[in-house]
């Protein structure tokens, strides 16, 4: 009884953390060995994931979601790479505006207008895909390679990756324990009792949209950085993935509800899952398989117990 | 069920006062933007504005017309299809490995290829209502499992060819009119009047539009959300098969193209992302629309960027105008 006891209340919103402890334990066992390098491959490999989806979980606490936040992070790469090499200012700041800018075009159009989120950001998603196009027409630019070695860091010492997904849950645990993460759970949790409570509700829609498109373009001059050059299409893989990271990381779409922890172990477990099947010698066309069924692993599995425990009520 | 009622207020409000000639603005005025476009088609390429050229763009959009019907019925109750993807690519490709270009073998390529539909629409039904998972999520993990299990079913690369009989169907006329077309309008007008005039479409619209009401009635709603799901699956299937064969052959990613414009037509011609409200005939005259505003723009050689630009804020354009055009009653939220 007491083991039961202690594991429902020790994996409450934990459990994402354990997954991600397990499949780690797993590669570890699979690769038989753990070096400097396989952590530098894995943080910075996940890193632009764990931000965009960052972005996205601070939407989806509101209970919308954003569709355009891979091809804002394409816009911000390409900007990026475009200018980084002849003014360094710039590099950084213009690919910062356009996240800006672009959560904000989001935030006005759900919070003032009141329309639905998905449709708003479908539209603004095809705008921004269109933007990157013209920007960047084919894949090119430059990143300086101290810049690179900067953000990246050596591959023996692994800190720059890891301390970027240090940050992320430090840095995402604050925001959600500051004022501004108390209203936002609160809008999330019941909308109307939170603008009775006083809180600014489109305001902090808004600004939700907003930090969303900023984490979204570091997440873009991130992964530009990595790959030392840009591409238009290079945040399309994220449109969906960072939904999922949300939800793996037991972030229920409903809002209101989650943990940055949580969100930064799906980030990670959807990036380790193909270093597994790598070394496990499976072909890599399981990976998405692998991460559709613990997407709905971690979804259904209450909801399943519930389910059976309703059939068996039922019949008996 | 709950979820959805706190979200939604009003319900009684707008039910009491929704008026039905406004909600016919919404396609009637994506029928005058269209006309609009086809004038400044034949402005660009003279010859664009006539009946045959017409009936190649109805014949191009009856793809994307066939996969939105099954995304209307699910949107209808308040849910999403983002598994058409997968499913579409995964169809088409069982069906032209089994088929391998011979007509005899057709029967047992479409009911396979048409079981891949069925099956992950009555999985995608079941985990949203059973498990109670929200449908963005459950029919994005469906997407992820199809997208797996094809690769896994062609190793990479889809082999086989669809049967002359099938390709006839996509490609062919019967009389001047292309087969596709008359399919098209034939399951559109089976959609619009299954979902305004039969018992089941009724159904369907009281489970989106409320769902303790509907439930109240007598309705049993989890029944009607699964079969919702189904008939999506169908319909994904029939266009991946169809689609295929215009194509010539099944390709891994064919059924990318198709998700997010079936969610767009859908919400253009109207449809309420809350469900309940909407129906195929918008739906219908936002895929014509979108398709000639793609074709105009590529006949005025429009790079790519600005096509995909005008694209977002032409459905950003065409809700703001919903949003004006219907009654505050009649709004969602």
């Amino acid at each position: 009884m007491s083991t039961l006891r202690i594991s429902r209340f020790q994996i409450g919103d934990n459990w994402p953390v354990l997954v991600f402890l397990g499949l780690l334990a797993i590669l570890i066992v699979l690769k038989g060995r753990f070096t400097p390098f396989d952590v530098r491959s894995l943080s910075v490999n996940a890193l632009p994931l764990a931000l965009i989806a960052l972005g996205q979980f601070l939407v989806v606490l509101t209970r919308g979601v954003d569709l355009s936040l891979g091809p804002v992070a394409s816009v911000a790469g390409a900007v990026m790479a475009l200018t980084i090499t002849s003014h360094p200012v710039l590099g950084i700041a213009g690919p910062v505006a356009v996240g800006l800018l672009a959560g904000l075009v989001n935030g006005l159009f759900v919070a003032r207008l009141g329309m639905p989120p998905i449709i708003v950001t479908l539209a603004t998603m095809s705008i921004w895909q269109g933007v990157a196009l013209l920007v960047l027409p084919d894949p090119g630019g430059s990143v300086p390679a101290d810049f690179q070695a900067f953000v990246t860091g050596g591959f023996s010492v692994p800190t720059a990756g890891v301390v970027g997904i240090l940050a992320c849950c430090v840095i995402g645990t604050w925001l959600l324990s500051s004022r501004f993460g108390l209203h936002l759970r609160a809008v999330g949790g019941d909308e109307q009792a939170a603008r009775m409570s006083g809180v600014r509700v489109p305001n902090v829609k808004i600004l939700a949209y907003v930090l969303a498109g900023l984490l979204a373009a570091l997440g873009g001059i991130y992964v530009t950085t990595t790959m030392a050059s840009g591409s238009p299409t290079t945040g399309d893989g994220y449109i969906l993935t960072s939904i999922a990271a949300v939800v793996i990381g037991g972030v229920p779409l409903s809002g209101g509800r989650g943990t940055a922890i949580g969100v930064v172990m799906g980030a990670l477990i959807l990036t380790i899952t193909g270093s597994l099947l790598y070394f496990a010698d499976v072909s890599s066309f399981y990976q998405s398989i692998i991460d559709g069924t613990i997407l709905l692993a971690i979804v259904g599995s209450g909801a399943t117990r519930d389910w059976l425990r309703g059939i068996v009520a039922v019949r008996a | 069920m709950t979820a959805s009622e706190e979200s939604r207020p009003t319900t009684a409000l707008r039910a009491a006062s929704s008026g039905r000639g406004l909600r016919a603005v919404a396609p009637l005025l994506l029928v005058v933007l269209s006309l609009v476009l086809i004038f400044v088609g034949e402005r660009l390429a003279p010859g664009f504005a006539t009946v045959a050229n017409m009936l190649q763009l109805l014949k191009l959009a009856s793809f994307l017309g066939l996969a939105a019907i099954g995304q209307t019925v699910v949107m209808l109750t308040g849910g999403i299809d983002l598994s058409i993807a997968w499913v579409l690519t995964a169809s088409a490709v069982v069906f032209t490995g089994i088929c391998n270009g011979e007509d005899a073998n057709i029967v047992p390529a479409a009911a396979a290829a048409i079981g891949v539909g069925l099956g992950t629409g009555l999985l995608n039904g079941f985990g949203v209502v059973k498990l109670r998972i929200s449908p963005i999520v459950m029919t994005l993990a469906t997407n992820n499992i199809m997208l797996g299990a094809t690769l896994i079913y062609t190793g990479g690369t889809p082999s086989g060819s669809s049967s002359p009989l099938v390709r006839a169907l996509a490609t062919g006329n019967i009389g001047s009119i292309p087969a596709m077309v008359m399919l098209w309008c034939l399951l559109a007008i089976l959609t619009v009047v299954a979902v305004r005039y039969t018992r089941g479409g009724r159904m369907l619209l009281g489970v989106g539009e409320n769902p303790r009401v509907s439930y109240l009635t007598g309705i049993r709603n989890d029944r009607v959300i699964i079969a919702a799901y189904v008939v999506c699956g169908f319909m994904t299937s029939a266009t991946g098969i169809l689609f295929a064969a215009f194509s010539g052959a099944s390709f891994l990613g064919m059924g990318d193209q198709f998700v997010l414009p079936t969610v767009a037509a859908v919400v253009l011609g109207g449809t309420s992302m809350f469900g309940g409200r909407g129906g195929y005939g918008g739906t219908m005259a936002a895929v014509f629309f979108t398709t000639i505003l793609t074709t105009v723009l590529v006949i005025g050689n429009i790079p790519q960027g600005v096509r995909s630009i005008v694209f977002g804020v032409a459905v950003l354009a065409a809700i703001l105008a919903q949003r004006f055009l219907t009654r505050r009653d009649d709004r969602d939220q």
